[in-house]
């Protein structure tokens, strides 16, 4: 096993009622990589991020994060400082103003009458403006989170991971709900600031531009199965067309 | 499944016209109710002569152009507004610690994210006593109530807290039931623990819609003081009863007048704190 | 600066907090709060809890009262229904015509709702005992005077809640104001109509049983005579009564408004 290896993936399989969501899945992931995770709809995509988020446990295999078993990570705390998770939906609390749910990022680490004080008086601000500086919304520490755009409210979650610091960054299709322009600024912030920070990247995408231009390896999944897993500059458009074609009615 | 709703519809809406039709029959074919004999000579000649004094026609004491009333009354209406905070204060802290576990979402671990086989057991108990504090009426209360403790505002706020609570937990837990899990479940992921969630996650989205229903129920229970009054626990309610009882007409107009001021005021700051709340 | 928007919560908790304690200002907790049996009594009556009177014959007055008490409560809900829906819709505005009337129309019909539901049942009931004398109808008007005043008020709320643009296209249609009431208003609210009246109904038959403090029979009447005689474990038959019955409607209105959620 080499040291490099932030993530083992061994024979996964997970069903639910009816559907076989992933079947004998494994690949190798090294620390640094940015990965994007292709397929239609249906593939798997969500279901394996959320095996690697410890949301769901696989029906069988194995997931082995920095040389240990995943089940060894169900601390939520431990957990937290290794995998990191961003979605669609921001998921931020609507309520809250930006700089708390920034500082939630923190939570992993503060003590309950910490967490409570930073409710009234924001603890460690300075470090979570800087995160905000980053993601460019330096002004908006106090606005409350719900009123913000989309795609601020994406930038805010990547605030959030900046502070969180997790060691492997999960990415489920964190762009759907942007237009164009924003899906290429959070993107191009995501990678770049994985690459800052040594993090990896695991992105479900469902454009497979964004995947080329951001990623440096593609894994495709069709049907819960590999399809291919290979480096960005690779992937054939003929591969991407068998991968993506609708069953044939017989 | 479209037939089978159908059914339990339309088997409800006969249910209920059955029901209207043998409560108004047993009303005025078993009861004998006569509506006419409402208006019967005496009948009105009675009512005349109740509604006469009410305005203080014909009484030698009109009670509402006294200044000395008109204070005491004064008193009365701030201890009976006393009485309606304190009710609401006692209910809103009962509430709040025991909503979160009333929940049917952290009862099956899926908001707190985490699984205990006595959770459901703390559920049940404390939905129980949801439904016992509030089928049993504010004046069931304060009579048993009345037992325990002296007359006074004390009673008769701790009969409304205890009825009210029960209201108060069953709307709040629904709030909580009904939160959006999503967040909740990316704080877990950033690493959150079960209180943090709470903090963080939880409170601030029900705290706005927890406050709504607080006031509201405020309202109800301001409308209700009067009656828990009437056995004994104090403020205008209990001056009612006595001038009822002494066949004060005019006092009973202007402890009327001074509780429809409270009333409006309250329901004119629970309308008001709503836009403050959004 | 911390926005506006934050600060506001925090300043209005700590405002209601105070409001609370200057509350507890109002007991005099000097002179002790309790009776000096009570302690005992409060023991006697709880113990009574478990152990409820089911002799035959307080059994068939407990089923006796409660059908009372829920004939009173329906009969004074089919009253408050109707003019619920009538003063309601005038209130609401929606058959004015013209802007300044229709302020005059809610305004007025408003007040009138206000005024029916500001005064408590109870309040009703012994103003029309005092002046009709001991007759269901006492019971069942003080019932229909409140609970229609709060029904017309929500469904006044929510015909001015439904969305103006179905209503333009019926109109443009050709539709008269009535028609678009028909038409256009009430299919849109029906159903939330239906369930709050269901909501409403439960509360009513709580009401119902406390109607009868004033004399006129029912479960809270029975409740007021045991316990004067000290009877607590008839108290509490009684009281698991008027529980069933609540429980038995409330469960009936979730399974309708789940139903109707479609």
């Amino acid at each position: 096993m080499s040291n490099e290896n932030i993530l083992e993936i061994n024979q996964i399989s997970k069903n639910y009622e009816r559907k076989i969501a992933l079947s004998s899945l494994s690949f190798v992931v090294e620390k640094g990589e940015l990965i994007a995770l292709i397929g239609p709809s249906g593939a798997g995509k969500t279901t394996l991020l959320n095996l690697l988020a410890t949301i769901l446990q696989p029906d069988s295999g194995e997931i082995i994060v920095d040389g240990k078993p995943i089940t060894q990570y169900a601390d939520q705390k431990k957990r937290a400082k290794k995998i990191g998770i961003i979605r669609q939906q921001f998921d931020l609390v609507g309520q809250l103003a930006v700089i708390h749910n920034v500082l939630a990022g923190r939570l992993a680490d503060w003590g309950f009458f910490k967490s409570l004080f930073s409710l009234f008086i924001p603890q460690e601000k300075q470090v979570a403006i800087k995160a905000l500086e980053r993601v460019g919304l330096p002004d908006k520490q106090y606005e409350r989170t719900s009123n913000l755009s989309g795609g601020e409210q994406q930038r805010v979650a990547l605030a959030r991971l900046l502070m969180q610091k997790p060691e492997i960054i999960l990415a489920d299709e964190p762009v759907a709900s942007l237009d164009p322009a924003r899906a290429d600024d959070i993107l191009d912030m995501l990678t770049k600031i994985a690459k800052e920070e040594h993090q990896t990247v695991i992105a479900s995408l469902h454009s497979v531009e964004y995947a080329r231009k951001y990623f440096t390896r593609l894994i495709a999944l069709k049907n819960g199965e590999l399809f291919f897993d290979l480096p960005a500059d690779q992937v054939t458009d003929e591969q991407l067309q068998k991968l993506y074609q609708l069953k044939e009615l017989n | 499944m479209k037939k089978r709703k159908f059914t339990f519809l339309t088997f409800s809406f006969y249910a209920f016209l059955f029901l209207i039709a043998a409560s108004w029959y047993f009303v005025i074919g078993v009861k004998n109710a006569s509506f006419l004999e409402l208006f019967s000579k005496e009948n009105v000649a009675y009512a005349s002569k109740f509604f006469k004094g009410l305005f203080g026609v014909g009484q030698e004491e009109i009670a509402f152009l006294n200044r000395d009333s008109w204070s005491h009354a004064f008193t009365l209406t701030i201890e009976t507004l006393q009485m309606s905070i304190m009710a609401i204060g006692f209910s809103t802290i009962v509430m709040f610690l025991t909503v979160i576990p009333a929940a049917r979402n952290v009862a099956d671990g899926t908001l707190t994210l985490s699984r205990k086989w006595y959770r459901w057991v703390v559920f049940s108990l404390i939905r129980i006593s949801y439904i016992f504090s509030r089928a049993i009426p504010e004046l069931v209360w304060a009579m048993i109530i009345i037992f325990i403790f002296k007359p006074g505002i004390l009673p008769g706020a701790i009969a409304l807290a205890l009825h009210n609570f029960g209201i108060l937990g069953k709307l709040c837990a629904e709030v909580i039931e009904d939160t959006d899990y999503r967040p909740i479940r990316n704080l877990a992921s950033a690493g959150a623990g079960r209180a943090q969630i709470l903090m963080y996650g939880v409170l601030p989205t029900v705290l706005p819609q927890f406050l709504s229903y607080i006031l509201y129920r405020w309202e109800v229970i301001m409308r209700t003081t009067i009656v828990v009054g009437f056995v004994g626990a104090g403020g205008l309610g209990q001056e009612f009863k006595l001038s009822m009882s002494f066949f004060h007409y005019t006092e009973i107009t202007l402890l009327l007048i001074c509780y429809l001021i409270l009333v409006i005021i309250a329901d004119f700051i629970s309308e008001k704190s709503r836009f403050f709340v959004k | 600066m911390l926005s506006f928007d934050l600060h506001k919560r925090k300043v209005l908790t700590l405002f209601l907090l105070l409001l609370f304690a200057w509350s507890l200002f109002g007991v005099n907790w000097q002179e002790g709060v309790l009776h000096s049996s009570g302690i005992g009594t409060a023991a006697e009556i709880f113990a009574a809890m478990l152990t409820p009177d089911l002799s035959l014959d307080i059994l068939r007055l407990a089923v006796e009262s409660s059908w009372l008490t829920l004939a009173y409560a329906t009969a004074g809900m089919s009253l408050a229904l109707i003019l619920a829906l009538i003063i309601g819709v005038l209130a609401s505005g929606v058959l004015a015509s013209g802007k300044s009337s229709r302020t005059l129309m809610k305004g007025s019909f408003r007040g009138v709702l206000g005024f029916m539901r500001a005064i408590h049942e109870l309040v009703w009931a012994w103003l029309f005992v005092a002046s009709f004398g001991l007759s269901p109808y006492a019971a069942i008007f003080a019932l229909a005077i409140p609970y229609g005043g709060i029904l017309g008020r929500i469904f006044a709320d929510m015909i001015n809640d439904v969305p103006e643009e179905p209503i333009l296209a019926l109109k443009a249609a050709g539709a008269s104001k009535l028609q678009c009431l028909f038409y256009g208003y009430l299919p849109s609210v029906k159903n939330s109509m239906i369930s709050y009246t269901m909501y409403r109904y439960e509360c009513a038959v709580r009401s119902s049983a406390i109607m009868s403090f004033v004399g006129l029979g029912g479960l809270g009447y029975q409740i007021q005579l045991s316990l004067d005689d000290l009877h607590y474990g008839e108290v509490w038959t009684f009281i698991y009564f008027l529980i069933i019955l609540v429980i038995l409607i409330d469960g009936w209105s979730n399974m309708l408004r789940k139903r109707m959620q479609l």
